[in-house]
């Protein structure tokens, strides 16, 4: 019986010696947004039973993967609801997931997007250019969503950047993300240059562009790309930049 | 006194009996048909992610990654935690323990190689399902860089794409992965044998190991709300209780930072030793109680 | 109570003591404390009172068990070992190992005539094997005290002779023996003491000869006696004061008729 007592009595103090450790291991672990969103009713609503049960149990990461085939099927079938509702469920699973936010992000802003300006099922081309445009939003959000968990991945900014160039058509906000995505450490190399080839294309803004294109170029032959030399002839001539001064001396030569 | 011949003095020492204990238990694990078919059904679950084949390239390896380590993650955890039920009950109905206790072998060296057989078994099986997923990942990578160069040629860019998904497809952290999952179904073994040297059937091991490994899944939530009051205080008694499940049962989520290394995060060096060694504390701990309660059952 | 446990007393006032290089029989019903004893003797078991030492060493210490072999009721092996390893596995836990374990594990073997099933499975052992097996376990690390529980239970006669064999060899060779039997036949061929138990309690004990012998009769066998000398023999016990209880054939026991008759046809 004692011994047994004294087995009880480990186990207790061996709990409230982890107790503090766990939860400091804890701790770190949530500041890196591990573990993902606490799993309450608004994701329970999206899982069935034993999916739930399974992400309870430390499976969050499975459940997410099954879903995703789930959603990759949904896409097939061009059920863009289903398509939204469970990527907000993986992203919610799995916050540190990018690749979840990017896929969510992109069937929204691209393929619902696209699927909405042609539906056929609506006759006036004004409905079906709103409902473009609201996918376009809910891509957005996805992606800005995504930054908030994920704030140091560069490649969410620079996804959100590509919508706001390529479908919004605000170079503007493209210029500001593409300038944020060249600033996390992941950054790839052209990001830092598509920041200012948006920026070149804001009016008002152009002097400022020339000024960080002729940095560029003045970096050396690995900057020499060929939309860097075409731009840089462009607002050399737009802004009547002395032809000494001038970087580009045939600018029609570049495409 | 007669001229009976000595016994010679124990040649042996305390990590030779326990060797031996665990390479016996390795063995009789290992024989069992249940084994295979757990093994089976791990690569049937690893084969069904390589079917995810029309996806892009970087999910394609998530999902097999989250296939494969899920399917390693519960096997792994079913295998040992049926296989520890087993043992000690089995001994015991064929009175292969009296055997085994009349020789100089004390009943911590014989909980201890049971327990070292376990973790041999667990290392075979995780040895083996790893094999498979290194073969099913390898297999995944090669069509995505076919695919790849079919679609950007030889040049540039299809040399990035193939630089991207060798990047996606192995990366080290994968091993750190595996290490966590074995140090996770390592505390489960430690405290099914625990549980079974009390316990009167193996079927009641299973069920509470079963329940005390989903409760050890929720626990960061008791343990809030014992720590925090927030909105209306909790009854002492539902403090009292709550508290006691933050201190008897293990924390697993904390092992479920393998889910940051599918998605191909970095994941500090310093979480994964804190994670390791808290994971050698359980196992410790578990073990000495479990002897302690052993040491007095009676046989 | 529905969750309270009865408490049994198993074992009482128990004291009893077995002499280096003896046989001794522990004997009694089903539920006698028999199995219990033994336990407590091999450390299994702790006593609620009192002691048990092993040629001087408390038994509830791991260490006492290196003089100590033990072979259980009905004894399980692990199947899935062939009998030589059966023997190393044990030999491993008493210490044993390398080319002196494997030369050992042969000895035995041989001592037990399993010579030739050492690389069978256990699995496919017969009852008297089986028992063969774990007599030679119990002797791997040649202990000073053997431990046997039931050993020829279940055991044809040809099989329990030869342990009864093996019995009266490790007795000349000073192992001392503690056994628990049914078989009352045989343990008065192979016991020099035996103890009674009977709910617990030793209700008689001593040496087997001065437990069964009848004080005050005598027996006589004759052979090649006429009726006549038998008559003579009758009036001498008649004129001295005594009786004739009881006149008849001496018969050999059923046993030896069979292995005679056995081996003969074999």
């Amino acid at each position: 019986m004692r011994a047994r007592l004294l087995g009880v009595a480990i186990l207790l103090g061996f709990g409230a010696l982890r107790l503090p450790f766990e939860l400091s291991l804890e701790k770190q672990q949530r500041a890196l947004h591990y573990h993902g969103a606490k799993l309450d009713m608004s994701v329970r609503q999206q899982l069935t039973q034993m999916s739930f049960v399974a992400a309870l149990s430390g499976f969050r990461s499975i459940v997410a993967s099954v879903l995703a085939l789930e959603a990759h099927t949904a896409w097939q079938r061009t059920d863009w609801g289903a398509v939204k509702v469970i990527y907000d469920t993986i992203c919610a699973m799995t916050p540190r997931n990018i690749q979840a936010w990017d896929m969510g992000g992109w069937h929204m802003a691209y393929n619902a997007s696209v699927s909405a300006r042609e539906d056929s099922r609506t006759e006036r081309l004004a409905l079906r250019l709103r409902a473009e445009r609201e996918y376009f939003k809910l891509g957005e959000d996805f992606y800005l969503r995504g930054i908030q968990n994920n704030p140091d991945r560069s490649m969410l900014y620079e996804r959100l950047a590509t919508i706001y160039r390529d479908k919004f058509k605000d170079p503007l906000k493209a210029s500001e993300y593409f300038g944020l995505a060249a600033q996390q450490p992941d950054a790839m190399q052209y990001v830092h240059r598509f920041t200012v080839y948006e920026l070149a294309k804001v009016p008002g803004r152009e002097q400022e562009a020339y000024q960080r294109l002729r940095a560029l170029y003045d970096k050396g032959e690995e900057e020499h790309l060929p939309t860097l030399l075409r731009l840089l002839g462009e607002l050399e001539e737009k802004l009547n930049i002395p032809r000494d001064e001038r970087r580009i001396r045939e600018p029609s030569q570049h495409p | 006194m007669s001229d009976a011949p000595r016994s010679p003095r124990p040649r042996g020492f305390f990590l030779s009996r326990v060797n031996a204990i665990a390479a016996n238990t390795l063995l009789e694990l290992v024989r069992q048909k249940v084994f295979y078919f757990m093994l089976l059904f791990a690569a049937i679950a690893m084969g069904v992610a390589l079917l995810a084949s029309g996806m892009p390239f970087i999910e394609q390896f998530q999902v097999l990654k989250d296939a494969a380590l899920g399917a390693m993650s519960i096997f792994s955890w079913l295998l040992v935690t049926l296989a520890t039920a087993m043992i000690l009950p089995k001994d015991i109905e064929d009175r292969t323990l009296y055997t085994m206790l009349a020789k100089p072998v004390s009943r911590f060296e014989y909980l201890l190689g049971k327990l070292a057989g376990v973790m041999l078994l667990l290392l075979v099986a995780m040895g083996l399902m790893g094999l498979f997923f290194a073969g099913a990942l390898f297999i995944r990578e090669h069509l995505a860089i076919a695919e790849a160069l079919r679609d950007y040629g030889d040049g540039p860019d299809g040399q990035a794409a193939v630089a991207a998904i060798r990047q996606a497809a192995f990366t080290p952290t994968l091993l750190a992965a595996l290490a966590l999952i074995f140090t996770k179904s390592a505390i489960c073994a430690a405290l099914t044998l625990l549980l079974s040297t009390f316990a009167t059937s193996w079927i009641f091991t299973v069920m509470i190991s079963v329940v005390v490994y989903i409760i050890g899944h929720v626990q960061p939530v008791a343990r809030e709300y014992w720590l925090e009051q927030s909105g209306e205080a909790p009854s002492m008694l539902l403090r009292a209780f709550l508290g006691f499940v933050s201190l008897i049962f293990p924390d697993f989520q904390l092992y479920n930072i393998i889910d940051e290394i599918v998605v191909g995060n970095a994941v500090p060096l310093s979480m994964f030793v804190q994670a390791f060694g808290l994971g050698l504390g359980y196992v410790l701990v578990y073990t000495i109680v479990g002897y302690l309660f052993f040491s007095s059952r009676e046989l | 109570m529905p969750f309270q446990r009865q408490r049994v007393v198993a074992v009482e006032d128990l004291s009893l003591t077995v002499e280096p290089g003896q046989v001794y029989g522990l004997l009694g019903p089903n539920g006698s404390g028999k199995s219990t004893t033994m336990k407590i003797v091999l450390g299994l078991v702790a006593p609620t009172s009192g002691t048990t030492e092993i040629f001087g060493c408390d038994s509830s210490h791991v260490s006492s068990r290196e003089q100590v072999g033990f072979l259980p009721e009905n004894p399980y092996f692990y199947k899935f070992l062939t009998g030589l390893e059966t023997l190393e596995f044990f030999g491993k836990l008493c210490g044993l190992c390398g080319a002196a374990l494997r030369a050992r594990a042969r000895e035995l073997l041989a001592l037990v005539r399993l010579e030739d099933a050492a690389d069978r499975r256990i699995g496919g052992y017969s009852k008297g094997m089986l028992q063969r097996i774990g007599l030679a376990q119990a002797l791997i690390q040649e202990p000073r005290l053997l431990v046997l529980d039931e050993p020829t239970a279940g055991v044809d006669p040809a099989g329990s002779r030869e342990i009864r064999d093996l019995i009266l060899a490790f007795k000349e060779r000073g192992i001392t023996v503690l056994l628990c039997s049914h078989l009352l036949e045989q343990v008065q061929e192979i016991c020099d003491r035996v103890g009674i138990l009977h709910r617990g309690k030793l209700i008689r004990e001593g040496k087997l000869d001065d437990l069964i012998s009848i004080e005050n009769q005598t027996e006589l066998i004759l052979e090649n006696a006429s009726p006549p000398l038998l008559a003579r023999i009758r009036e001498a016990v008649a004129a001295g004061g005594a009786r004739v209880v009881d006149e008849r054939r001496p018969k050999q026991n059923l046993e030896r008729f069979f292995l005679d008759v056995t081996r003969g046809k074999s």
